[in-house]
């Protein structure tokens, strides 16, 4: 369902928003329809509800949510279905209603319905059965550690960095004193779909001929970044390079809330540093294939493109201060 | 005459009692006292010393020349002191350090620690109970309350008697396991801490002498002053347990972030340094909490059993009542619980970030996720478990009709609290996706989302108990109506701007954003701390609506109770087995390294496969305990029948 638009930015809220406008349009059609005598039956209204649930997950959502995690949320949801339909007496009652019908089969549907269950049941549980034991030709899944813990100390060029207090030399005021608040001050607007703040500003546009200190390094950084980064990792920094899509899985996409926006920037440099084949054992199955970029950039080259790749995707280093 | 030598026996008997029981306390506490002066020199005996040859050819050889100090620099205080202890011993994987059966050493070991911790926590959290509840009783102007408040605190001491012994059963077993199959560790440990070791032994001493006093002492020490002295008694036994416990804490915290030590591991003459760890305290406020919320759950699970299997309506009143309390106990320690969890996550990432990342975003971060399930698990089941107590009162079915929006706010609060940040996927549903992150539901994966998440869960709880306080009451005061305004647009304004916050946190920097949880939290907490006193003003003198009918409860809420204190203990399983093994290949956190041929993480299955065994195990042996409960019971502790008002004041909730 790709017509309606999952709106970048909006999405995290527009999928909570859309599904309570649907449960409380069912509500209000449900009373409504209870008001001219013709309410869902409490049972039929919890299994509507729950198909409704897993339908949005599997065919509204896009791109596809794995299936582990529709399975928690289904399983979420029916727990909160149970909750709802026996919060109190008289619901539970009108809840089991169907059911204990079928298993007194007092008149001939539900005598029939038994019949059908008694046969269908079994049916449908071999047939579970036998798929689970169907040999399976799919790659097994994966349990990937995206962000392993790092060293406590990192060497590169002959130099150790000891991460939790390392800093980026270039993230610098015009007085030259590291300052972390004014270069986040200078990054680029995330409401206006990362824009810079002023284009005429040497102090906001890193191509500005007078551009100095901190903003020419980012332009600086952004040279490396095309230079070596950007087949992978992509012109607009969201992981879908020229080369992306030969490799599995893809380059990581630093547009992303739950990418650098979550790490201190030492975790970054050490990252590009050693590359796929320097991470920890931590790091199974160490699916990446990121070249360890020491053996081809300098120590200030790797400083800066950190640098670039915050301020164009407009986040900010974690710092735990 | 006759009558005055009476009174005068009497008061002589008094005195005598008062002036004995005053001995025995003090007996009791003489050791802790003693060991007390041996901490304040600096830990007696140098710890983990060296054998008793070297000591002699050192005499030897510095005779008549004055000794050497090797002066250590403390890896945590960054403080000079005196070399006084030997190295952590550099293991092999052999028999001498690891002897071993044919099995995994440290599952037999993890065995033995989590079965002690259940029943140490569980002995730990009934007394403090006992006392509240034996209080709560003593100050109750209603007779009949008083003595059913003084009937429940004693219930729920003798359950935890017989728990007591298993306690201690269970604690010689680990000491036995850590001695056959980890003895080098151990050897270092106990070393290290050998003053604080016999002060726990004593301890325990003085922790069995006076709980035995405490529950034997029950009848005898039933009226005036002698009351009073047993209330006190309670107070002792819960100082000696408390300090039991955060002295237990003290080892697992120097496991964990050792200090006191150098970089081998050798003592340097301060005890304080190697209790008083980067992570004591946290560790201390989180394990009272949890020890609490924990005891409640058990109880309750307790009075759940004895609810179902009642031949009477009375029982089933009684035991639906005490089942209640230990929920409400239960959960006001669980509600701060998030918090004080918080605070410890805190430290972790302030003493070591690489410690923090292994937890909370790598290797155990899925881990999180099962805990943050079992949190939501808690609150639903509690919400539960109020909304069944509504239909118990003449009035409740007017809050019932508005369940369904509640589980709506839980159920999602709960999908976004539990959204994994790393994805288990196969690779062709990696691709699918495009990335590790998924677009949409990759925000709910991290902090500020899931902050927005349990704050909404813990909202909507407080409001189901405020409704339930209101079940079957209508406020008459003259402001009614505008407390009623007032206390719903202070809801809906709390939950907004904890929505707002949460979306507010993806748009600045992370230090800024853990920030925001203060007013997330405030919020939340001004919801607890304003509107439920709020509340229960506006019900002071308020128009009942009909009796509560304790014991005319569905069933499926004793079976809530009954999944809360499995869920609490399964929590309790795993989080334990996360602090332990986010040391990964150490045994104390960069001193000495686990060489055992276990010293790797397990899989995700297995572990969740032996924390089960775990709650399975402690769920059989507690069942015991309860039996053996029952063969004790003379006479139902009961007076009011079922289906009739028990009369006011009504437990801790005010209610």
């Amino acid at each position: 369902m790709t017509w309606l638009k999952l709106v970048e930015g909006y999405m995290p809220m527009q999928m909570i928003t859309e599904l309570a406008i649907c449960i409380l349009a069912f509500s209000i059609v449900n009373y409504l329809l209870k008001r001219a005598g013709m309410g869902l039956p409490k049972f039929w209204a919890g299994i509507f509800v729950f198909a409704f649930v897993l339908w949005y997950l599997k065919y509204r959502i896009y791109p596809p949510i794995p299936f582990s995690v529709r399975a928690i949320y289904g399983t979420v949801t029916a727990c909160g279905i149970f909750m709802w339909v026996s919060g109190s007496q008289p619901e539970w009652e009108e809840f089991k209603r169907p059911i204990i019908n079928v298993l007194d089969a007092k008149t001939g549907f539900t005598k029939a319905m038994r019949l059908a269950l008694l046969i269908l049941l079994p049916i449908g549980l071999w047939g579970f059965a036998y798929n689970s034991f169907l040999p399976s030709f799919d790659e097994p899944i994966e349990l990937r550690t995206v962000h392993p813990a790092p060293p406590a100390t990192t060497k590169v060029h002959g130099k150790t960095y000891v991460l939790q207090t390392a800093s980026n030399p270039y993230r610098i005021n015009p007085q030259g004193k590291y300052d972390q608040g004014y270069t986040d001050s200078h990054i680029v607007d995330q409401s206006m779909g990362r824009l810079m703040k002023n284009v005429n500003s040497a102090e906001d546009n890193p191509w500005d001929p007078n551009a100095k200190g901190y903003i020419k390094h980012v332009r600086e950084g952004g040279e490396i970044f095309f230079q070596n980064c950007h087949f992978c990792h992509g012109d607009n920094l969201n992981g879908r390079g020229l080369w992306a899509f030969a490799f599995n899985p893809i380059p990581a996409n630093f547009t992303d809330a739950g990418t650098i926006a979550q790490l201190q920037e030492t975790f970054v440099f050490w990252r590009v540093a050693k590359g796929g084949i320097g991470l920890p054992g931590e790091g199974f199955p160490w699916a990446s294939v990121m070249p360890p970029w020491e053996q081809h950039l300098t120590v200030d080259e790797i400083w800066k493109v950190v640098m670039f790749e915050y301020w164009h995707t407009g986040y900010y280093p974690r710092t735990w201060d | 005459m006759g009558r005055l030598f009476n009174q005068m026996t009497r008061g002589k008997k008094k005195l005598f009692a008062v002036s004995a029981l005053g001995m025995m306390g003090g007996l009791l506490l003489l050791p802790v006292l003693l060991s007390m002066t041996a901490v304040a020199g600096g830990g007696g005996a140098p710890a983990g010393g060296p054998p008793a040859d070297v000591v002699a050819a050192q005499k030897a050889g510095a005779e008549g020349e004055e000794k050497k100090v090797e002066m250590g620099r403390d890896v945590y205080y960054k403080t000079e002191g005196p070399v006084i202890g030997m190295p952590a011993p550099i293991t092999a994987d052999n028999e001498t350090y690891y002897p071993r059966y044919n099995f995994e050493s440290r599952v037999l070991l993890w065995v033995a620690n989590q079965q002690h911790l259940y029943y140490g926590s569980f002995v730990l959290a009934v007394p403090i109970f006992c006392m509240c509840i034996e209080f709560a009783g003593m100050v109750s102007k209603d007779k009949a309350m008083a003595k059913k408040y003084d009937q429940l605190a004693y219930d729920f001491i003798k359950i935890s008697l017989t728990a007591y012994s298993l306690t201690a059963i269970l604690g010689g077993i680990l000491i036995f396991t850590f001695l056959t199959l980890y003895p080098a560790f151990f050897g270092y440990l106990s070393g290290i801490f050998r003053p604080v070791m016999h002060i726990y032994a004593l301890m325990f001493v003085a922790e069995s002498g006076t709980l035995y006093i405490y529950y034997y002492g029950w009848d005898k020490m039933r009226e005036g002053v002698l009351k009073w002295l047993h209330l006190s008694m309670s107070v002792v036994l819960n100082v000696i347990g408390t300090t039991l416990m955060m002295l237990a804490n003290s080892w697992i915290g120097f496991m964990m972030s050792p200090a006191g030590v150098d970089e081998q591991g050798r003592f340097l003459g301060n005890i304080w340094h190697v209790i008083h760890t980067a992570l004591w305290n946290p560790l201390n406020v989180h394990r009272i909490l949890g020890n609490m919320a924990f005891g409640g759950g058990v109880v309750a699970a307790y009075a759940a059993y004895r609810f179902l299997s009642s031949k009477t309506d009375e029982e089933r009143a009684h035991y639906d009542w005490m089942g209640y309390i230990a929920m409400s106990l239960g959960v006001a320690f669980l509600i701060p619980l998030p918090f004080a969890g918080y605070w410890l996550m805190r430290e972790v990432y302030a003493y070591r970030q690489q410690m923090g990342i292994t937890l909370m975003g790598g290797l155990l971060a899925w881990l999180f996720i099962i805990q943050a399930t079992m949190i939501g698990i808690l609150f639903l089941t509690t919400n539960y478990y109020l909304w069944q107590a509504l239909g118990r009162m003449t009035g409740g079915e007017r809050f019932q009709k508005y369940i369904k929006y509640l589980v709506f706010i839980l159920v999602v609060g709960l999908l976004v609290f539990i959204t994994p940040h790393t994805i288990v996927m196969s690779p062709a549903e990696l691709k699918a996706m495009g990335g590790q992150q998924h677009p949409v539901l990759g925000n709910y994966g991290v902090m500020s989302a899931k902050n927005g998440g349990i704050n909404a869960i813990i909202m909507t709880t407080i409001l189901s108990f405020i409704w339930y306080q209101r079940g079957n009451r209508v406020p008459t005061v003259s402001w009614a109506k505008f407390g009623n305004i007032f206390m719903g647009c202070f809801f809906v304004v709390a939950q907004i701007n904890n929505i707002w916050l949460a979306c507010y946190g993806y748009f600045i920097p992370a230090n800024v954003r853990i920030g925001l949880s203060v007013p997330q939290v405030a919020g939340t907490l001004s919801c607890l701390l304003l509107m439920t006193p709020l509340n229960l003003a506006m019900l002071k003198g308020a128009r009942p609506l009909g009796p509560i009918q304790w014991g005319k409860i569905a069933p499926r809420s004793q079976y809530a109770l009954i999944m809360l204190a499995t869920a609490f203990t399964w929590m309790m399983g795993l989080m334990g087995y996360i602090r332990s093994s986010v040391r990964l290949f150490w045994h104390v956190n960069e001193v000495m390294r686990d060489n055992s041929p276990w010293a790797y993480t397990h899989t995700i299955g297995f572990a969740a496969n032996v924390i089960s065994f775990n709650v399975l195990f402690f769920w059989v042996t507690i069942m015991f305990v309860f039996w053996l409960g029952t063969l004790g019971a003379k006479k139902v502790p009961v007076t009011a029948p079922a289906g009739q008002p028990i009369p006011s004041p009504q437990p801790a909730t005010g209610h």
